[in-house]
């Protein structure tokens, strides 16, 4: 167990700058918290919570895969190192989820695992929720992590708490600017971890889960919240768990430059076939698809919500759609709903 | 904006976009708010969803915003006037208007309340196909709240009564007393980011910036003493829809267009192509080679928003500073450089150093622009006009303790009927509008992968009962034919259109829908009305 004062933060970000890319929540001009590369905003201590989740590094809005000129292909692997300073426990759970995804069934995406394993990640625990959006104990996760990352630090005040969960981990902690932890420092950590898990936002997902798996919802119900639904796919790109995305090529210097970019289940375009026929043909259709994934599929698939309660598509969305809300309806829905 | 600036005195939104919150009553009319602005729409919707406010859609299509509206007014194409001028008589009627305030506040009244006496239930709901109970529904709704807002759009202005339209909304909003106080007002939503920073810029035949006339001395003092000219004329010139008429009659043998794509974008265009052959000279400047472009005798590359230091003024009036993320592509200069250098390569010479200091000159000339300086718009969201001096916050909504004008003017206009009304050879009324996912004609958003995915060619909405009638499947091609050309296009069968209507977008040259519409035009504003009639058939 080790100390790192706040007022060593920024020295210690600037030196591991040196040696590999670091991100940290910065701002520029005081506005949205975005986890930039050093030196790209003002860090001002605020880890707090960035609109756009750690998944943009890891897989970014838009990236280059494949190049191909003549007979020539080449793939395009991202190989620098990245120390990501500042990740939430919940968007941390959020890349786990991520890295069984892009592995599972033995189909392994190249460019999202050549970024992963260049990946170091210094966690910082939420003492309290970031915003009021927050509902990661509701969602069945926690406000701090009990494994998979490599540092996780804990706010004690003038100083973070930090402890390791990987040899990557212990080595960052050997860094000067870590200082050894006191013996009170284990029951400090008890203690905020005890404090951290009130929230006060729980719009109820365990049942809601239950209510999606009884098939207790009419299409009148998805095309009902689809009514006002304005198909900006926001919640579908601040999302730390959503990764579909478009593949398209672009020209470039007499070859081409295969990219993929986000993509939202919520376009009609992304399940339209090319005869025309879409099997996800409305609004509702598609509003029901992406929460099922979430709230029923992906815990068939792989016993875990696809929702971390970071609850960014409810601070994205214009409309009052994102998954607080829904799942706020999905519940008052499925109590009304007597049929099976 | 000739409609508002005859009634009110000022042809811009009454109120800000976050008055939309406060609203009681939303009366929207000629404006597909989702799809065109769908920032705009999400606080109606929210507002509708949270604070139970009340939301009249006009529309002849069941667009989305009607889907959730208390009312939804499917009236006809072209009949806005008698619509405006019903509820009007529906509200006199009843004595739901506002006494105190047309008195403190208006003149011409006398005029208006003859005039839409004529507009009795019975006729209004004839000319328009909405019933009676909507009719009265609507006025009742509107009239008997206290921050009631309308909000238009192309819908209304492109018709060849688009003045007469603007000026009976704004008699609506006098009428009750719904304009000049806060979340209460007529807020026309402008098509483009910077239109109104545009036309604010005197970017139109007749004013310099600020809407001050080139035909009053004063003002041209103003400007000739500022730029070191003597010869300034005082000559109104034409707006486009009558220059591409003067290049057919041969009036005009030069044009520079910039950031326009006429070809596309303009009624009628194979008359726009013919006329475009004719000239002797075009110049074109844009960020892409669009259609127009490829006529060009000379195409100046501009840079785009991203690669440039500027101003846009949104459809609140809102002076907002946009940056430079990244340097201009090789080749290629900001617009004010290319103006700059041709400028002076004519002969004027135009010293700029920056948009600093085109924007000192904007404050030196442009009353309602004197307080929005350049060191203000950094670390702000902008101000919003009229800002007259440097310690001005800006105005939120215009037409406080009274209008602009002065009084406000009651300008009643009596229907006229659409310039080609659909008839037995040509049966259906042809209307156009955008999608979402494109921008016009389409020179930006087609070239990105997702939005062209979404919306990746021309369709022909047409009602299931007209689609029985004609024997049409979903997804079958049509001939869609004007007195001007034909178009093939798949129907895409929906019942959010009504009978005897099709629908169609205008973002795609290579089924161009403008080659089928027609350029009959407004007789003030010049605006063109688009939509016409059409037959269709089975190919």
């Amino acid at each position: 167990m080790k100390r790192l004062k706040k007022d060593n933060v920024l020295s210690f970000l600037k030196e591991m700058n040196k040696k590999e890319n670091v991100f940290c929540p910065q701002s520029v001009e005081g506005r949205d918290l975005i986890l930039m590369p050093l030196g790209d905003g003002v860090y001002s201590g605020d880890i707090g919570k960035t609109t756009v989740s750690a998944k943009a590094i890891l897989f970014p809005q838009t990236e280059e895969i494949t190049s191909f000129k003549g007979e020539t292909i080449s793939k395009i692997f991202d190989s620098s190192k990245i120390l990501l300073f500042g990740v939430r426990p919940c968007e941390m759970k959020a890349i786990q989820f991520t890295d069984r995804f892009m592995t599972r069934d033995d189909f392994i995406d190249p460019n999202y695992l050549a970024r992963r394993e260049k990946l170091t990640t210094i966690v910082v625990a939420c003492h309290e929720p970031p915003s009021d959006t927050c509902f990661c104990v509701d969602a069945g996760g926690m406000p701090y992590l009990e494994n998979g990352y490599d540092v996780q630090l804990f706010d004690a005040g003038d100083f973070y708490i930090a402890i390791t969960d990987s040899e990557n981990g212990e080595e960052i902690v050997e860094n000067k600017y870590f200082e050894p932890g006191a013996e009170k420092d284990k029951n400090a950590l008890e203690e905020i971890k005890k404090r951290a898990i009130s929230q006060k936002t729980n719009p109820g997902m365990k049942k809601a889960i239950e209510i999606l798996k009884e098939d207790k919802l009419n299409e009148a119900f998805w095309e009902g919240l689809a009514e006002r639904c304005t198909n900006c796919g926001g919640c579908v790109y601040v999302c730390p768990t959503c990764t579909c995305f478009n593949v398209y090529d672009l020209p470039f210097q007499g070859g081409y430059i295969r990219c993929r970019s986000w993509d939202a289940c919520t376009h009609a375009g992304f399940t339209r076939e090319t005869s025309g026929h879409n099997p996800r043909p409305t609004q509702g259709s598609r509003l029901a698809r992406r929460h099922e994934h979430k709230l029923k599929y992906d815990i068939i698939n792989f016993n875990e919500s696809g929702c971390v309660g970071c609850g960014r598509c409810s601070d994205a969305c214009p409309v009052g759609l994102g998954a607080i809300e829904i799942i706020g309806q999905i519940n008052e829905q499925g109590e009304k709903n007597t049929y099976h | 904006m000739a409609g508002l600036a005859a009634t009110f005195g000022s042809g811009a939104m009454t109120n800000s976009i976050q008055e939309l919150e406060d609203a009681e009553v939303f009366f929207v009319i000629g404006s597909n708010t989702t799809e065109q602005h769908p920032v705009i729409a999400a606080r109606i919707i929210e507002a509708v969803r949270k604070k139970n406010a009340k939301l009249i859609v006009a529309d002849p299509r069941d667009i989305r915003l009607a889907k959730l509206a208390t009312l939804h007014l499917s009236h006809k194409m072209g009949s806005d006037v008698a619509l405006l001028n019903g509820l009007m008589h529906i509200i006199l009627n009843e004595g739901w208007e506002d006494e105190e305030y047309i008195k403190a506040r208006t003149e011409n009244f006398e005029q208006l309340r003859d005039v839409v006496a004529q507009y009795t239930p019975e006729k209004v709901s004839e000319i328009t196909g909405v019933d009676k109970d909507s009719l009265r529904k609507a006025a009742d709704i509107y009239a008997n709240a206290k921050r009631s807002m309308i909000l238009y759009a192309m819908g209304i202005t492109q018709h060849v009564a688009g003045t007469d339209n603007v000026k009976s909304c704004a008699n609506l909003a006098m009428l009750t007393g719904h304009v000049g106080f806060p979340s209460t007002g007529v807020n026309p939503l402008r098509g483009q980011n910077n239109v109104q920073g545009a036309c604010d810029m005197g970017a139109l035949p007749n004013v310099f910036s600020g809407y001050q006339p080139v035909t009053d001395q004063k003002a041209i003092g103003i400007f000739e003493k500022e730029w070191g000219v003597t010869d300034l004329n005082g000559k109104v010139g034409l707006t486009l829809t009558e220059m591409i008429d003067a290049i057919d009659k041969g009036d005009i043998k030069a044009l520079y267009v910039m950031g326009e794509n006429p070809l596309v974008s303009d009624p009628d265009s194979r008359h726009v192509a013919r006329a475009f052959k004719k000239l002797d000279f075009l110049v074109v400047q844009d960020i892409f080679l669009t259609e127009t472009a490829r006529l060009a005798h000379v195409v100046l590359p501009a840079a785009s928003f991203a690669e440039k230091v500027g101003t846009f003024t949104n459809t609140e009036r809102r002076v907002q500073l946009s940056r430079k993320a990244i340097a201009p592509l090789e080749g290629t200069l900001p617009d004010w450089k290319i103006i700059c250098e041709i400028s002076s390569r004519a002969g004027y010479s135009m010293n700029y150093d920056s948009p600093i200091d085109i924007l000192d000159e904007i404050n030196r000339v442009t009353p309602s622009y004197g307080g929005i300086m350049y060191s203000r718009l950094i670390d702000s969201w902008g101000l919003s006009w009229p800002c007259p001096d440097e310690d001005h916050p800006g105005t939120t909504f215009l037409h406080k303790d009274k209008f602009v004008r002065g009084l406000g003017s009651f300008n009643v206009s009596e229907y006229i009927p659409p310039a080609e009304p659909p008839n037995e050879e040509y049966p259906f009324t042809l209307i156009t509008g955008r999608v979402g996912f494109q921008f016009h004609t389409g020179t930006m958003t087609r070239k990105s992968s997702v939005l062209e995915r979404e919306a990746p060619k021309a369709v022909l909405e047409m009602n299931p009962n007209d689609a029985r009638q004609l024997r049409i499947r979903d997804g079958s091609i049509v001939a869609v034919e004007s007195r001007r050309g034909e178009l093939h296009l798949p129907v895409l069968i929906t019942p959010d259109i009504p009978e005897s209507m099709v629908f169609s977008t205008f973002h795609y040259s290579e089924n161009n829908i403008n080659e089928l519409t027609i350029n009959a035009i407004d007789p003030v504003a010049k605006i063109p009305e688009f939509s016409c009639a059409v037959s269709i058939r089975r190919t």
